[in-house]
């Protein structure tokens, strides 16, 4: 583990990517307690105040300040996205291991219901669901979760597949160890590297998302300091007071990229033979 | 006795025999041109008895017409019906209708179509909002084929003004009698315009009606109405020109669009509201106390900044705003959080209380309502969660069963009508459950009083009581908002929020030449 | 391909859609607020309501429902929405229609900027212009679709007037009208894709120049551009048809944000109209034209891929 740290720091993309991670996990730890203002606390006469002594990065329409808002909202924004692509990884995940060692029919049938769920756009599905369940935080990140679940899945059973053909596996049947066994002892463990791979790359995608349906009014709701909420918010009010819509964007794109630096640093750690 | 209200009625015929509304403008208005319209919502519904949001009645209004209509000072003036009387006990109402009007498909307006019309909203089968918004009618008859007579349960002096309900456009009746639905999809009415093309989430056309009974009115060839979901957006085609008239808007893009060259914006106080509905019925609300506690924390100018963006006016736990003809000024109730947490001690509740106030995620001003309050109602002991849903989840689940929730009202046509709707005990949306009989008694009398001044103590004493009793916190009534390009005439906002008068609109000088 | 390949791919797409509609079908029946509330709104009275639910069969069992409606779908009969009483089919393919418009002209201009953009980058890699065409990449996907759309219609539209800030002119109508108010959203949505295609480009044809085919045709004293375009293009295109193949499936989930923000109607604009309003027979209809909008293009996108790529052989 430590040696892989090492290689993905020599990179320059997963240096920048860790210390970005480690800024916002920070955020994420700290945040509430290091916030100068209560984040919900409304300042009627410093409505849209612009950045200053005052408020760092400016107060939004209700006079709130919007630096102690995205340090509180990292707790709303990341952990949740976290936990969502855990969720739907770990689904997926399942489903595709469990499928590359049934193989055959099965494996097949499995697969192509799998592609045909994944007809349905990500959004849609998370859209759909939202609905279904009822708006807010919670079950958005379920939402998020069954609609990456398919894709995993996806990129999970080409890795399993490879390695089902692999010596050990065979050797394991061979031994006449039980399924799970083989299943989550011998395949799961050798698939670890791309799933991880693909799931904090994912990470990212679901910090958008759930901004997107934050937006769209049925992911957190008010007055929660959610990322993609004080954007949606500030919308509204962006020719007023731009700095509301600047600051949380940007830490929803730090955010996305930060992820998406660190996958790609893994992946290239993890592969030190591909130089690209 | 009689005496001031055969005065304002007669007052009624005269303008209509004298002819038509006529405007008062320094040169006539511009005939010709289209304008192009946006609103916020698809109107889904082009039926008018069904219609229920301002995009389907704005379409409604264009097509159809009713028997009278509101001007903007909120009074009655003739539309399909030139003039109306009453009986000596205001029991009964005839109206005579205008002659020589046809509906689009040529056949000619009859009182038989009023007669159906009316019973057609008055049946329960049909599901329309103004079963209960057109007044107490018992029966409509149609005593020769321009004359109507309503006869009604018991003595009311605005039925003329409940006839410019929404829902109470005059349809044929002949396609009462054959299929009602068609209305859905097709469009047979007597109004200004004729439906040319329906795509609801796109676009919807209408065209001159030729055949209009004022051969003056509509200016305009024809309207295009476009749906624009966002409004940030929508303020941008205003001020690039692609569109000449928005319905609404929202205050942080009224600043925008006030400062944008060749833009008008436009603002009018209205009664619409929000308030938050307190259930009277149960715990903790049965105990007027707490209530009263609640309304003593909230700050109702600093309300009016946060829901309305400083576009609004102070509510004072009264549905009525100063738009209102029969309205009482009474002192603005102030922050007093120490007598706040004294009433809620007295109640029962030392240390403080927690609430779930549910708040729909239509409009969006009720969860900022909901957060404001929130926060002003901590310092007194009220820990109060807000909880976000989906408008139609809120109809379904929270609308007239919760017992804390923010609720939103266009302004209605009169004191009576708002008060009837609300907060008597056989209000048709009876929310609060105050049903206080004191109450319903001095809104009954007031209903039958046709002496001004007894009237206006009669409503004044109502205000009192609910300011006093707080049935529902209500603490600021929004301005109405909306935007122009300079070109147009004769377009003004209505207080009511929901009449457009699009009729009386012209393009003037500067309007692009559209296809 | 033989006629066996296709026969194979149509019965996938006609799985595909059947188990969409399914599992849509399913998810519609367990939202809150039924539908005839939601229709009929605050001054329904209870017996209306009833009334309501048993003329639009909402309160048979489920597998009932489903196959009533899977019944009129074979023919055609997509149902009436039940927000606007018209009927579903023909309004859902006109929206299908201004969607595919935005799709495929936001596709064009993606390749026409990705692609040299990506061979640029790979035939300059490591220097600036790598680095920078790289981090433009980064920030294309690091943002939401709704903040692109609302920076770029800031800046293009309220800021330099270049371009209309939204609404949707039939190109039909007027065609030049039309084409400019088509701009910005398009703009919008290839800043996206160009960020992912760009990538996949340039990795591609740093592996393929890496190959030994290549070096043999450097070897042969061919000059660069030769190699460049007719060897190692073609080659590093294969897997850019598949990165577009799949993105058509986040193309038509990212449109209803799109659309929304430039007040397109479009089929992302008709199904989150749909799902706030509980319309369910819209609902199923733009699920499964969407469904098999995908399916269909994925089956495009394969038999590009074997027509690029001779070496694979289907059966």
């Amino acid at each position: 583990m430590t040696e892989l740290f090492i290689r993905l720091m020599r990179k320059p993309q997963g240096f920048v990517g860790i210390v970005l991670l480690a800024l916002i996990a920070a955020a994420c730890l700290f945040g509430p307690a290091l916030a100068p203002y209560a984040p919900e606390k409304i300042d009627f006469l410093g409505r849209f105040r612009a950045p200053g002594w005052q408020n760092w990065l400016g107060a939004d329409q209700f006079g709130r300040d919007i630096l102690s808002r995205l340090m509180v909202g990292a707790r709303s924004t990341v952990p949740l996205a976290f936990i969502a692509t855990f969720v739907g990884s770990a689904a997926g995940a399942t489903i595709g291991v469990g499928s590359a060692y049934l193989g055959g029919r099965t494996d097949e049938a499995i697969m192509r219901t799998i592609d045909a769920v994944m007809a349905i756009p990500g959004l849609l599905m998370a859209l759909l669901l939202v609905s279904t369940l009822g708006n807010g935080a919670g079950n958005a990140v379920i939402a998020i979760a069954v609609a990456f679940a398919p894709g995993m899945a996806r990129v999970t059973r080409s890795a399993a597949l490879n390695v089902r053909n692999q010596d050990y596996v065979k050797a394991a049947i061979a031994r006449g160890e039980g399924a799970p066994w083989i299943i989550f002892r011998e395949m799961l463990p050798n698939v670890m590297a791309p799933i991880v791979i693909e799931s904090t790359i994912r990470v990212s995608f679901a910090v958008m998302l759930f901004a997107t349906l934050s937006f769209l009014g049925v992911g957190a709701q008010p007055p929660a300091s959610e990322w993609g909420l004080m954007v949606a918010d500030a919308r509204q009010h962006m020719h007023q007071a731009p700095w509301g819509l600047i600051a949380p964007s940007a830490a929803i794109a730090l955010t996305a990229i930060a992820f998406n630096l660190v996958g790609d640093g893994l992946r290239d750690a993890l592969n030190p033979k591909d130089e690209r | 006795m009689l005496s001031v209200t055969r005065r304002l009625f007669l007052a009624g015929t005269a303008i209509s025999l004298a002819g038509l509304p006529r405007i008062a403008l320094a040169e006539a208005p511009k005939r010709g041109g289209v304008l192009r319209m946006s609103v916020d919502q698809a109107a889904s519904v082009i039926h008018p008895m069904l219609a229920r949001v301002n995009p389907e009645y704005l379409v409604t209004e264009l097509l159809y017409s009713n028997l009278t209509r509101l001007k903007p000072d909120m009074t009655v003036e003739p539309d399909l019906a030139m003039s109306w009387e009453p009986n000596a006990t205001l029991t009964e109402w005839t109206f005579k209708l205008r002659p020589g009007v046809t509906f689009h498909d040529g056949s000619p307006l009859t009182a038989d179509d009023v007669v159906a019309t009316i019973n057609a909203i008055l049946d329960p089968k049909t599901a329309s909002p103004g079963r209960t918004n057109v007044g107490p009618i018992k029966e409509v008859a149609a005593v020769d084929p321009l004359t109507v007579k309503f006869t009604l349960a018991g003595a009311y002096a605005d039925l003329p003004v409940a006839l410019t309900y929404l829902n109470a456009r005059i349809v044929p009746a002949k396609v009462i009698a054959g299929d009602l639905a068609s209305l859905s999809t097709t469009a047979n009415g007597t109004g200004p315009f004729k439906l040319a093309s329906y795509e609801p989430d796109r676009r919807i056309v209408v065209e001159r009606n030729p055949a209009y009974y004022d051969p003056a009115r509509p200016y305009l060839d024809r309207i295009e109405l476009l749906v624009y979901p966002d409004r940030t957006a929508e303020a941008s085609a205003m001020i690039s020109g692609e569109i000449d008239l928005l319905l609404t808007t929202a205050p942080g893009e009224y600043e925008r669009l006030a400062k944008a060259d060749g833009v008008k914006a436009l603002r009018t106080p209205s009664g619409q509201f929000l308030n938050i509905n307190l259930g009277c019925d149960q715990k903790p609300f049965n105990d007027v106390r707490v209530r009263q506690a609640l309304a003593l924390v909230v700050d109702r100018e600093a309300t009016v900044g946060f829901v309305a963006g400083g576009y609004g006016t102070p509510g004072n736990d009264t549905p009525l705003s100063s738009a209102y003809h029969f309205y009482k000024n009474i002192p603005l109730k102030k922050p007093d959080i120490a007598t706040a947490k004294k009433l809620l001690a007295d109640a029962g509740y030392p240390n403080g209380i927690d609430l779930t106030l549910v708040a729909s995620d239509r409009p969006s001003t009720r969860t900022q309502l909901g957060v404001a309050v929130r926060e002003m109602a901590a310092a007194a002991g009220f820990r109060i969660n807000v909880q976000t849903m989906p408008h139609a989840t809120y109809l379904d689940q929270v609308w007239k069963k919760g017992n804390f929730y923010v609720g939103f009202y266009n302004m209605q046509p009169t004191a009576d009508a708002v008060f009837k709707l609300l907060y008597t005990s056989d209000a048709a949306w009876n929310e609060t459950h105050w049903n206080n009989a004191d109450f319903d008694a001095v809104i009954n009398a007031a209903r039958v009083e046709t002496d001004e001044a007894k009237r206006t103590a009669l409503y004044a004493k109502a205000q009192d009581m609910m300011n006093a009793e707080v049935p529902s916190v209500i603490s600021a009534f929004f301005d109405l908002l909306a935007a122009q390009r300079s070109y147009v005439e004769g377009y003004a906002l209505h207080p009511r929020g929901s009449v457009f008068r699009l009729d009386m609109a012209s393009l003037g000088a500067g309007a692009p030449k559209r296809a | 391909m033989s006629l066996a390949w296709f026969a194979r791919r149509l019965m996938l797409m006609v799985y595909t859609v059947i188990v969409v509609s399914m599992l849509v079908f399913a998810i519609t029946q367990i939202l809150p607020a039924d539908a005839a509330q939601s229709l009929l709104g605050e001054n329904a009275t209870p017996e209306v309501l009833a009334a309501l639910r048993t003329r639009l069969g909402l309160g048979d069992p489920a597998w009932l429902q489903y196959g009533r409606w899977a019944r009129h779908v074979f023919t055609g009969d997509f149902g009436i929405s039940m927000r606007t009483s018209l009927p579903v089919g023909p309004e859902m393919l006109a929206a299908l229609s201004r969607s595919l418009l935005l799709a495929v002209s936001a596709i064009l201009v993606t390749l026409a900027i990705a692609v040299p953009l990506g061979v640029v980058a790979a035939l300059r890699q490591g220097r600036l212009t790598d680095t920078g065409v790289s981090l433009i990449a980064y920030l294309g996907v690091s943002l939401p679709e709704f903040v692109t759309a609302t920076l770029l219609a800031l800046l293009l539209a309220d800021t330099w007037h270049w371009l209309p800030a939204t609404g949707y002119v039939s190109p039909l109508e007027d065609f030049g009208d039309g084409i400019r108010h088509l701009a910005l959203p398009v703009l919008t949505v290839s800043l996206i894709l160009v960020a992912h295609v760009m990538r996949m480009m340039r990795s591609e044809t740093l592996d393929v120049l890496k190959s030994d085919y290549i070096r043999a045709a450097r070897l042969k004293g061919l000059p660069e551009r030769t190699v460049v375009f007719r060897h190692a293009l073609r080659n590093a295109l294969l897997p850019v048809v598949t990165i577009i193949a799949l993105d058509v499936g986040y193309l038509l989930g990212g449109i209803i944000v799109i659309e929304e923000i430039f007040a397109i109607p479009g089929i992302g604009r008709a199904l989150m109209v749909a799902i706030t309003t509980r319309d369910l027979p819209s609902i199923q209809a733009g699920a499964l034209i969407m469904a098999a909008t995908y399916a269909v293009t994925n089956t495009l996108a394969d038999m590009a891929y074997a027509f690029l790529d001779p070496r694979i052989r289907y059966d």
